[in-house]
């Protein structure tokens, strides 16, 4: 019995089944909406099987097409693939709810709205096969799906605007993807073999690697929008319907990301990594203040939290510098944390604005004032998500910034500390900005009716964020099974 | 110097400066025109790279069909947009970011590449020892097909998925437009379709069936069929429109439905996604490609049409159920 329902194919699952869905979505665009509830409600019972049969049996790993590396594609179940793909399908099962409210059966664009849902569910598979991918092509094939989907997602408000987003983002997504493979295409000319773990064994030092190095961390770079190549993601994220901002910020970023940290820890550990590493550190200071700096300029919430994710990714950049031999571990894992922290929190702050857009006709922050009232609950999510964005303990974000300052004063590191704080202190300022309108005394002439879907599901998410300290121990141990890095996460000072 | 030296040498500074050339074109028509004749010259280089099948796919889709894309496209823009590209005021960084591009980092990237690709110890061979080892049990005499739809399917089934998706966006943009309204076809161009059309029908075929042991295959043998429906469109015909739902719609999927099926019943009986059982792996891959071919051209004829078909229905009338904010 056991055998039956504890089995890794539940990983591979979360790859067919939203696959699958899209198809149907696509073939009967009259149900597609009931297809892609169906779809959010299974795939976080996968998932939760897949991380239970991986935690509790020792089965041997899988390759896709039964043939052994280097001839097949390894698909991943170790740590890193599960908590992805946990966050994806908790994340996706609730925008998928939101997006029931926002979307509604009888919309003036109907046209529109019928291809959002083969489209969702076409990244939402793409965004798992990346996940469980352990093979550099396999990578780019899924990077392009994951790329193609979101440019549709985005022209899918349409306008000149959206257009001109999408255009752009699908250039920027080409370039990257392109930069990316002509790095692939050494790593396989030199070893035939573009397997992660057997390339991790084989790589040695030599300035072709180095070459190929440069070329694919700067694609992934240019994909996850680190500072000064951030200049696509705000009119990307913003032009975007909000459940597609949601997921953009929450999980494509994270994407190009998450390849980062696999070629960064497994590929690349025997070159010299010690220049670019500071290089992206140092380009992730700039991002945090800059970003920052910018979101508390902005007029429009839905720009201040793209401009605050530019910010958030600054963060992740951190863990380069940090990762150094004895705090490895400690500066992976904060990775890790705040980009599942991130995930929740910044999706429910985007549908608390994609609501407040859809029912004020604008999403200006004047236009907030007084939605602390009877619509307090928006506030209320918009609050609690806002926590880990700040980092304010007991959110993720704060045990997050709390492994990386740990690991910038045991490496000496200590100038890494002021732009931590800075970015703590100003995103508790464009957050009480924020606030600051939603709390006015104003009173309203009428109050927008919001369906449920909209109003009561992004507070899971945010819930989670805010309380995600109290629960990180279980999430951290999964996420560290067959990790890339040993060692302590908290590391003693040594004076 | 050899003449085959001297034949790569001219085909590549061809190469380069045709890519200037279109680059550097103002002229959106001239473009199109020599990324056609760059596509084609770049098939004649992965020729002599060795890699026919490469030379195939690049001839038929990335100058043929690609080329087709683009035409339409600018037949669809109006002409004074065509005859001249949008100007607009440039921000300083927007001015600094196109020469920074291409005169710095561009140059500094074929430097360095050409320095370090003198160092690599090419292993000539890849894993054609072990591609061929495995030809036997692996359901195809041809280690092309062997790899794409046997060692490394889960990429292949990824790819249509993408092909999918392309047409999907496209959809999503727009309706189809009707492109000719004159009835009047050519007397010559109808007279030609019908000797030519069996043909390209016929040879798609072939294409299709020797991928199992020569270079050929599913999406050589798409956009054959494609530059079929091309010519027949062009000679007056257009699918009736009881067959533009479902049917269509079933036609455009089918080939990655399939793969996607044998992908979840092999996970589910085998445990591993397209683990085929030796004996059947011949059959499924033989499956797969004669759905995937149609697909393949029912999805790039469609691309071709430029928006998804004309519905009858029309859009729900019933008021939304947006309460808008009166304040």
């Amino acid at each position: 019995m056991t055998e039956l329902f504890l089995h890794q194919q539940w990983l591979i699952w979360l790859t067919l089944l939203p696959l699958g869905a899209a198809v149907a979505a696509f073939l009967a665009p009259q149900q597609a909406r009931w297809i892609g509830l169906a779809t959010a409600l299974l795939l976080p019972v996968c998932a939760l099987a897949g991380i239970l049969s991986v935690t509790l049996t020792h089965a041997d790993p899988i390759t896709a097409g039964g043939w052994p590396t280097p001839l097949g594609i390894e698909l991943r179940r170790d740590g890193l693939a599960l908590v992805m793909l946990a966050v994806t399908a908790l994340v996706g099962f609730i925008i998928s709810c939101y997006a029931l409210g926002y979307f509604p059966v009888h919309d003036r664009h109907y046209d529109k709205v019928r291809y959002f849902w083969p489209l969702w569910l076409f990244l939402w598979g793409s965004c798992n096969a990346l996940f469980v991918s352990g093979d550099l092509f396999n990578l780019y094939v899924t990077l392009e799906l994951v790329t193609l989907s979101s440019v549709a997602l985005i022209a899918l408000e349409g306008g000149k605007q959206a257009l001109a987003a999408a255009l752009r983002y699908l250039f920027i997504g080409l370039l990257g993807s392109l930069s990316y493979l002509l790095g692939v295409g050494l790593l396989y000319g030199s070893y035939a073999t573009v397997d992660i773990a057997l390339l991790g064994e084989m790589i040695s030092a030599t300035r072709l690697n180095h070459a190929a190095m440069a070329l694919m961390v700067a694609g992934l770079v240019l994909k996850s929008a680190l500072f000064p190549l951030h200049f696509w993601l705000p009119q990307a994220h913003t032009m975007a319907p909000a459940p597609v901002s949601a997921a953009l910020s929450a999980l494509v970023v994270k994407a190009a990301y998450v390849i980062l940290l696999r070629l960064w820890f497994e590929v690349f550990p025997a070159l010299d990594t010690f220049a670019v590493g500071h290089l992206l550190g140092l380009l992730g200071s700039i991002a945090i203040v800059w970003g920052s700096l910018m979101a508390l300029r902005q007029e429009r919430l839905k720009l201040l939290i793209a401009y605050s994710t530019v910010a958030q990714i600054g963060y992740l950049y951190l863990v380069f510098p940090l990762a150094q031999p004895e705090t490895m571990a400690a500066a992976w894992t904060g990775g890790v944390l705040l980009m599942m922290t991130h995930a929740c929190g910044k999706s429910a702050m985007f549908m608390v604005a994609g609501t407040i857009h859809h029912t004020a006709g604008s999403d200006r922050l004047s236009r907030l004032a007084g939605a602390g009232g009877p619509v307090g609950v928006l506030a209320v999510v918009f609050t609690l998500a806002a926590t880990t964005i700040i980092g304010l303990p007991p959110s993720g974000g704060f045990f997050a910034k709390w492994i990386f300052i740990n690991a910038a004063l045991v490496t000496g590191q200590w100038w890494y500390l002021p732009i931590i704080l800075s970015g703590t202190l100003l995103a508790a300022a464009y957050i009480a900005r924020v606030l600051g309108w939603a709390f006015l005394d104003v009173k309203r002439s009428s109050y927008p009716v919001i369906p449920w879907v909209m109003k009561w599901p992004p507070l899971v998410l945010s819930v989670i964020a805010l309380l995600f300290g109290l629960i990180a121990y279980e999430p951290i141990q999964i996420a560290l099974i067959g990790a890339p890095v040993h060692g302590s996460i908290m590391v003693e000072m040594t004076p | 110097m050899e003449p085959a030296l001297i034949f790569d040498l001219i085909l590549l500074l061809t190469l380069i400066s045709l890519a200037w050339l279109l680059l550097a074109s103002t002229d959106l028509f001239r473009a199109v025109v020599l990324f056609i004749a760059f596509g084609l010259l770049l098939a004649l280089a992965w020729v002599r790279l060795g890699a026919p099948d490469v030379a195939l796919a690049e001839a038929a889709i990335g100058a043929g069909i690609s080329g087709a894309l683009l035409l339409i496209g600018l037949g669809q823009l109006g002409s004074s947009e065509r005859d001249r590209c949008p100007v607009r005021p440039l921000t300083f960084l927007q001015h600094l970011s196109a020469p920074v591009l291409i005169g710095v980092i561009i140059p500094s990237v074929t430097v360095i590449l050409l320095l370090e690709l003198r160092q690599l110890q090419v292993v000539t061979s890849g894993q054609q020892g072990l591609v061929q080892n495995l030809l036997s049990i692996s359901g195809s005499d041809h280690p092309v097909t062997a790899v794409l739809l046997n060692f490394r399917a889960w990429d292949t089934l990824l790819e249509k998925g993408v092909l999918l998706l392309a047409l999907i966006t496209i959809w999503s943009l727009d309706q189809a437009r009707p492109r000719f309204e004159n009835t009047d076809i050519p007397p010559l161009l109808s007279g030609f379709g019908q000797l030519l059309l069996p043909l390209l029908i016929l040879f798609a075929g072939v294409l299709l069936w020797q991928g199992g042991y020569v270079p050929g295959g599913a999406f050589q043998a798409g956009a054959l069929l494609t530059a079929a429906m091309l010519l027949a469109t062009l000679s007056g015909y257009a699918l009736p429109s009881r067959w533009t739902g479902v049917a269509l719609r079933l036609v455009l999927v089918a080939g990655f439905l399939v793969f996607l099926a044998v992908a979840a019943i092999t996970l589910l009986l085998r445990g591993e996604p397209l683990h085929y059982p030796q004996r059947l792996a011949g059959g499924l891959i033989l499956l797969i490609e004669i759905v995937a071919t149609l697909s393949v051209a029912a999805i790039l004829s469609a691309a071709l049409a430029g928006g998804h078909p004309v519905t009858n229905l029309p859009p729900a009338a019933t008021p939304t159920t947006k309460i808008e904010d009166k304040s």
